[in-house]
């Protein structure tokens, strides 16, 4: 800016100069000319008059810093006051010359390049015929101008000085409350009313920037709050693996702390699976892995993120899916069961109607084989039924109907169908309590205190009891089932719910059952909104408690 | 010129967390090895050893390259110091980790090691190490202080192991059983101190002090 100001002050001085020195030099040179002419045909006359009185002696005795020549009437030079009269040529053609000689005065001007000045003449005819001339010589302009070159060198040197300094102070006074300027509030600035325009200009692209960055900030909190919110973990990485955003789902998922500034994937975690996830995306290719953290599982997707053909990043997302796992988990374990149990019995009347077939057997002990087979067959259709049932209660497609069912009622119309096999047991069972109600479906009901009290008389040792206890109790009635026989262990004591599921885990034929009994009281159980309580101490007994949401 | 010292020093970081995991799979396949009898597991914590054995070549040609061609001071050069030596202390974990699983081999399903509190000791030494590793990988000069302190307690439960197989040996069980329960309690004890050391290298590095120095 200074540069530019001082090369236009500059610029301003110089032409200001070049231009007033043309015009003076224009305008003067004529004027002094015709002065200096003026002058030079007064001395003329005075010399003239001097030499009509005096002839040569005046000439001789005068003192003049002009040329003077005394020419005669043919044009010889009789006198000059500065080279010798005989040796100069004749004067006779010279124009100042020849206008006397005809006019009594006369002038002229010859510009002589060799001496780069220009001459004045001016002569006058004497009373005799002979001519005076005195001569004066003029400068020319550029000879004016290069005797004034000193001069103007220092005028152009000081005008360059003031233009510097000026244009430097002049560039400061403008640039100084530009950059004072208060960004933020630029209409408060004392400024000059020049840049008005320029203030406006900042103060509505303020506006702007401030209501984008609104905008951002907003967008940024939705992304937070979506990111934060969801149960899968999320990572955002560069391609050289540093991690650029994450949310606590990831952190949680890969066991990790918040990491402390830009730091590398692998610090989160360094488990093999990961590791060759994240060596995986960041070669550009997609990954998923299982990783199996503190008991939990999580599967992990890693997909590369690309521009073009360059990789930019990668984009890592952590699902729980420890449930699912769990889940397929049971479901094999539930397939290996049902087709073995399905199968155990399928197998012994094969056998046995294999050996019939043969003509093996004699004819008194068909009839046993035949009871055999019966055993299996009806022990099958158990089987088939409480998987049925089973699934009906999943589906919710058991028959609805809900009445007023009297536990205590139903609980005695039960342990009276056990009499029979508690006694095979030798097992006592007794009902105790008194009548409650509850708003229930008989045949789910009936179904989960048989299936209680049927476990009770199987697994319990010679001798023992049964104790069924009905009763109200505080937001419910409760439906008890004692017995003192072998007792469940503690680890499997979470698990006899689950379908098939036998603490003994040989599927003995000694104790008769399908291991679906358990499974069937629990979802009947759901189905009544009701609660299953365990407890049991191995070789002491089991208490099953039953609570139900009073009619 | 800095930039690529940069990437290089973190580049250091990852391969070292790479072979610090690496460590930990081999020591946990070994104890899983023992206390469980899953053979496959003996090839798994084998394959880790080599593994952490070419790691280690790898970082010590990457440590070299960026002593020669960088010439780090102060917290760089403390920095690549330690990862030299605290590699070294890597590499014979590993060692000690495929050491532990070739013994297994010889006592398979020996009734005796149930009855040795070795699981507890191998349960420490696993978290020792562990702790190591990530007090490295989140430069915690707190927790690498803790394992310092925790090597007492591996000390202190190589003395019981090894008072109890004493005992047992006297009961008449096999001292041939008794002697490798003894060397790998030994090797787990090696690895705790080992883990220590890595600890101390965490705290030279951050700290630029040592205990030991």
């Amino acid at each position: 800016m200074t540069a530019k100001l001082f090369r236009n002050s500059t610029a301003v001085a110089v032409s200001v100069m070049v231009l007033s020195i043309a015009l003076f030099m224009g305008m003067l040179y004529q004027y002094f000319s015709d002065q200096l002419m003026g002058e030079l045909e007064t001395e003329t006359w005075l010399v003239a008059q001097g030499v009509e009185l005096n002839g040569m002696d005046y000439l001789t005795g005068l003192n003049t810093e002009n040329r003077v020549t005394w020419v005669a009437q043919d044009g010889t030079v009789l006198y000059d006051s500065q080279a010798d009269a005989g040796s100069m040529e004749n004067h006779a053609d010279r124009e100042e010359i020849r206008q006397a000689l005809t006019d009594e005065s006369g002038t002229a001007r010859r510009y002589s390049s060799t001496l780069a000045q220009q001459t004045l003449y001016a002569a006058r005819r004497l009373n005799d015929g002979t001519v005076i001339r005195v001569a004066s010589a003029q400068q020319t302009v550029v000879t004016l101008l290069l005797s004034m070159i000193q001069p103007i060198l220092i005028i152009l040197a000081l005008a360059l000085i003031i233009s510097a300094v000026l244009a430097s102070r002049m560039a400061k006074r403008i640039i100084r409350p530009i950059v004072n300027l208060d960004l933020e509030h630029p209409e408060d600035c004392d400024t000059y009313e020049e840049l008005t325009p320029l203030l406006s200009r900042i103060k509505h692209q303020n506006d702007t920037i401030q209501q984008q960055v609104l905008q951002l900030q907003q967008k940024q909190q939705e992304f937070a709050a979506l990111t934060e919110n969801m149960s899968e973990g999320f990572l955002l990485m560069d391609r050289h693996g540093h991690v650029l955003s994450y949310n606590n789902g990831a952190l949680r998922q890969l066991g990790a702390q918040a990491p402390q500034g830009e730091v590398n994937a692998l610090v989160l975690n360094r488990s093999e699976s990961f590791r060759q996830a994240v060596d995986e995306v960041l070669s550009g290719k997609r990954s998923q892995q299982m990783l199996h953290l503190n008991g939990r599982y999580c599967q992990l997707l890693a997909n590369p993120v690309m521009q073009g053909e360059e990789q930019m990043g990668a984009v890592m997302v952590l699902l729980d899916v420890t449930e699912q796992e769990q889940r397929e988990d049971l479901r094999r374990e539930f397939t290996a069961n049902v087709s073995h149990e399905l199968k155990t019995p399928l197998t012994s009347i094969s056998g046995i109607a294999e050996i019939m077939q043969s003509g093996m057997v004699k004819a008194e002990d068909v009839q046993g084989f035949a009871g055999d087979i019966y055993k299996e067959a009806q022990r099958l259709i158990a089987l088939v039924e409480d998987i049925i049932r089973l699934s009906q209660l999943d589906e919710g497609a058991v028959n609805m109907e809900r009445e007023d069912v009297d536990l205590y009622q139903l609980s005695l119309e039960v342990t009276k169908r056990l009499e029979s096999a508690a006694q095979k047991h030798d097992v006592t069972i007794k009902t105790m309590g008194r009548s409650v109600q509850v708003h229930g479906i008989r045949r789910v009901l009936d179904e989960m205190i048989y299936n209680l009290c049927d476990n009770a008389i199987k697994y319990n040792r010679k001798g023992g009891t049964v104790a069924v206890t009905v009763g109200p109790v505080e937001n419910g009635v409760e439906v008890s089932v004692e017995d003192n026989g072998i007792g469940i262990p503690a680890e499997d004591q979470s698990r006899v719910f689950e379908r098939f599921y036998r603490v003994d885990k040989s599927h003995s034929k000694d104790i008769s059952g399908t291991g679906l009994g358990l499974s069937i009281v629990k979802h009947g159980a759901a189905l009544h909104d009701g609660q299953i309580q365990l407890k049991s101490t191995p070789g002491k007994g089991t208490t099953v408690t039953l609570l139900l949401p009073q009619a | 010129m800095r930039d690529r010292f940069n990437e290089q020093l973190e580049q250091l970081n990852v391969e070292l967390i790479k072979m610090g995991a690496l460590c930990e799979e081999a020591i946990s396949a070994a104890t899983k090895a023992l206390l469980e009898g899953d053979a496959a597991l003996r090839e798994t914590a084998a394959a880790a050893e080599r593994e952490i054995d070419q790691k280690e070549r790898d970082i010590e040609s990457l440590c070299m390259k960026l002593l020669l061609q960088q010439q780090p001071v102060a917290r760089d050069l403390r920095t690549i110091s330690a990862a030299l030596k605290m590699i070294s202390d890597m590499e014979r974990i590993g060692d000690q980790a495929s050491d532990i699983a070739e013994i297994t081999r010889d006592i398979e399903d020996n009734p005796v090691i149930s009855h040795v509190p070795l699981d507890e000791m191998a349960r420490s030494t696993i978290g020792m190490v562990t702790d190591s590793i990530d007090s490295f990988v989140r430069k915690n000069l707190g927790l690498a202080q803790e394992v310092i302190r925790k090597d007492d307690e591996i000390d202190r439960m190589f003395l019981e192991v090894k008072d109890e197989l004493i005992r047992r040996i006297g009961q008449g069980d096999s001292g041939e059983t008794c002697m490798d329960l003894l060397m790998i309690a030994k090797y787990f004890e090696r690895i705790g101190d080992h883990a220590c050391n890595i600890a101390e290298w965490v705290e030279f590095s951050l700290t630029g002090q040592h205990g030991d120095l």
